[in-house]
């Protein structure tokens, strides 16, 4: 696993995701070492068998768009209109995300998604936060 | 366990009072509930009060208003269900026979926390992301359309409908009809949904009066009997979801159904937890009023309206009568006493007899829904 390096602004997701040297960001989830089960965010304890033998694992980075909206209400500190959505994972797992990068209308259900990171909001003290999101997948090679 | 009715059932008009406190805006309702009820405050042997943000030691704030002290009180959370779980437990302590009369409250001031969305619990992974309940319910509504066909026309029929009804309710938030234009030009909060789409924030309170079969007689010339109690939680799932169903609700009316004997084609009104618009549509669906797929159709054609082959939400439901959240699941309740009782003048469905309510929610993330409870009464 490549050294942490912290983007700024700040990540909200904790140890959720790991950002590596290159950039990237990588959403890190638990496998049970017992009967295989995987949960994101990351769990010490089986939420299936309840054995304490959780391994934290690197998720895929692209998934599956399962709903999503844009949302023009919401507490103070996020950035509105923001569109939510609900990610499936290769590994069977289920991401709730923000989708960026992308109109509504420029999105559908099922469509491929990749991981990146975002600006979404600001804190208390007005300071910019950021956290994991996804976005239209790309073609290779274009980082743009 | 011995049978059991409700022989009492008052609540007091939806809407924002942040002037009064919660005990100050409760305890009408409790005092028309007994008042109806004809027990003397003596003869009730346990309390339980259901309230999702009312605070510490709700039920006795509530109950030292009306000098009703010194008996089990117990204060139930269940988010949206709160109130219709606080009902369950009544109940199953007097069909166990350890009371023979037992209180019901339901109570909620959400004016304290001023506007916006309902406040979620911020220890939550998706809340801490920016969960709201109209996106949540906003993703249910697209993956719905998307499978289904659904229009955001055939959407906010759900909102006319429910405004319809509420105009002809006292007690509602909301007394004002409302056109599919005015619901799809409201100002917007989470696609699909306007304003008139989401549930009202608000204050309120409802109780209710339970009773032995055994005793209920000697208070109430029409006691409406409890042919079934229920309560579920949801299924923490980690992975996929079909959020075009809801899970808990199919269960719960499953159980639900063969407690009390009876089939989704004998109940004659339903009071569903319509927060958005969808939500009713899933719900005929779950609760057998339906088929998958069909529920657009059954609210086209008028079968779900006063005067349907099902009214659904003659109160107004959540849309129009109000979402004080913990108070929800009584006010449900004392709609369908009402509605067996034959009570309700201009929206009364007529020669009702089997009446059921339900009461779903909380928003955190792995779940369908936190809690589910639905509640099967008849005449």
């Amino acid at each position: 696993m490549a050294e942490t390096v912290h983007a700024e602004p700040p990540l909200i997701a904790g140890e959720a995701v790991r950002v590596g040297e290159d950039g990237r960001p990588t959403l890190i989830g638990s496998v049970c070492s017992d009967c295989a089960t995987r949960v994101f965010p990351p769990v010490p304890l089986c939420p299936e068998c309840m054995r304490e033998d959780m391994a934290q694992v690197a998720l895929g980075r692209s998934g599956r768009l399962y709903s999503y909206c844009t949302v023009h209400v919401a507490p103070r500190g996020w950035s509105v209109p923001y569109i939510a959505g609900y990610v499936d994972l290769p590994e069977g797992v289920r991401v709730f995300t923000h989708v960026v990068d992308a109109a509504e209308e420029q999105l559908s259900m099922e469509m491929e998604v990749e991981l990146t990171t975002a600006v979404l909001g600001n804190d208390a003290d007005g300071e910019a936060f950021s956290s994991y999101a996804f976005r239209p997948r790309r073609p290779e090679g274009d980082d743009a | 366990m011995r049978e059991v009715s409700v022989i009492g059932a008052g609540m007091v008009r939806f809407g924002k009072q942040p002037d009064k406190t919660l005990a100050e805006i409760a305890w009408p309702a409790v005092k028309q509930a007994i008042d109806d009820s004809g027990v003397a405050k003596s003869d009730i042997g346990a309390a339980w009060c259901g309230t999702a943000l009312g605070g510490m030691m709700s039920g006795q704030r509530v109950l030292k208003a009306i000098g009703l002290t010194g008996l089990p009180i117990v204060n139930v959370e269940n988010a949206c269900s709160s109130s219709s779980s606080a009902f369950r437990e009544a109940w199953i302590a007097v069909a166990s026979g350890l009371y023979d009369v037992a209180l019901v409250i339901g109570v909620e001031k959400l004016t304290r926390f001023g506007g916006g969305t309902l406040p979620l619990e911020r220890e939550d992974f998706e809340v801490a992301h920016g969960m709201v309940m109209p996106a949540l319910y906003g993703m249910r509504a697209k993956r719905y359309m998307h499978d289904y066909g659904l229009t955001a026309e055939q959407l906010a029929g759900v909102a006319v409908k429910a405004h319809d009804h509420g105009a002809l309710n006292a007690d509602a938030q909301y007394r004002n009809r409302i056109t599919v234009d005015e619901v799809m030009a409201a100002r917007p909060i989470a696609d699909p949904f306007t304003l008139l789409h989401c549930c009202p924030s608000g204050d309120g309170a409802a109780a209710l009066v339970i009773a032995a079969d055994s005793v209920a007689s000697r208070y109430s010339s029409k006691p409406i009997r409890v042919l079934a109690s229920e309560l579920a939680s949801g299924k923490y799932l980690t992975g996929y979801r079909d959020m075009t169903t809801p899970e808990i609700t199919v269960r719960g009316a499953k159980e639900a159904y063969e407690m009390a004997g009876v089939g989704p084609e004998d109940v004659d009104v339903a009071e569903v937890h319509d927060a958005f618009t969808i939500a009713e549509l899933l719900y005929y669906e779950a609760l057998g009023f339906c088929e998958r797929g069909d529920a657009a159709r059954l609210l086209e054609d008028g079968e779900t309206s006063l005067g349907g082959r099902i009214p659904v939400n003659p109160s107004g439901g959540l849309l129009s009568k109000g979402h004080p959240v913990g108070a929800t699941g009584a006010a449900q309740m004392v709609e369908i006493v009402r509605q067996l009782r034959g009570e309700c003048d201009e929206r009364q469905v007529d020669g009702a007899k089997v009446g059921l309510t339900h009461c779903t929610g909380g928003g955190i993330s792995g779940f369908d829904h936190g809690a589910c409870s639905i509640h099967v009464f008849c005449n």
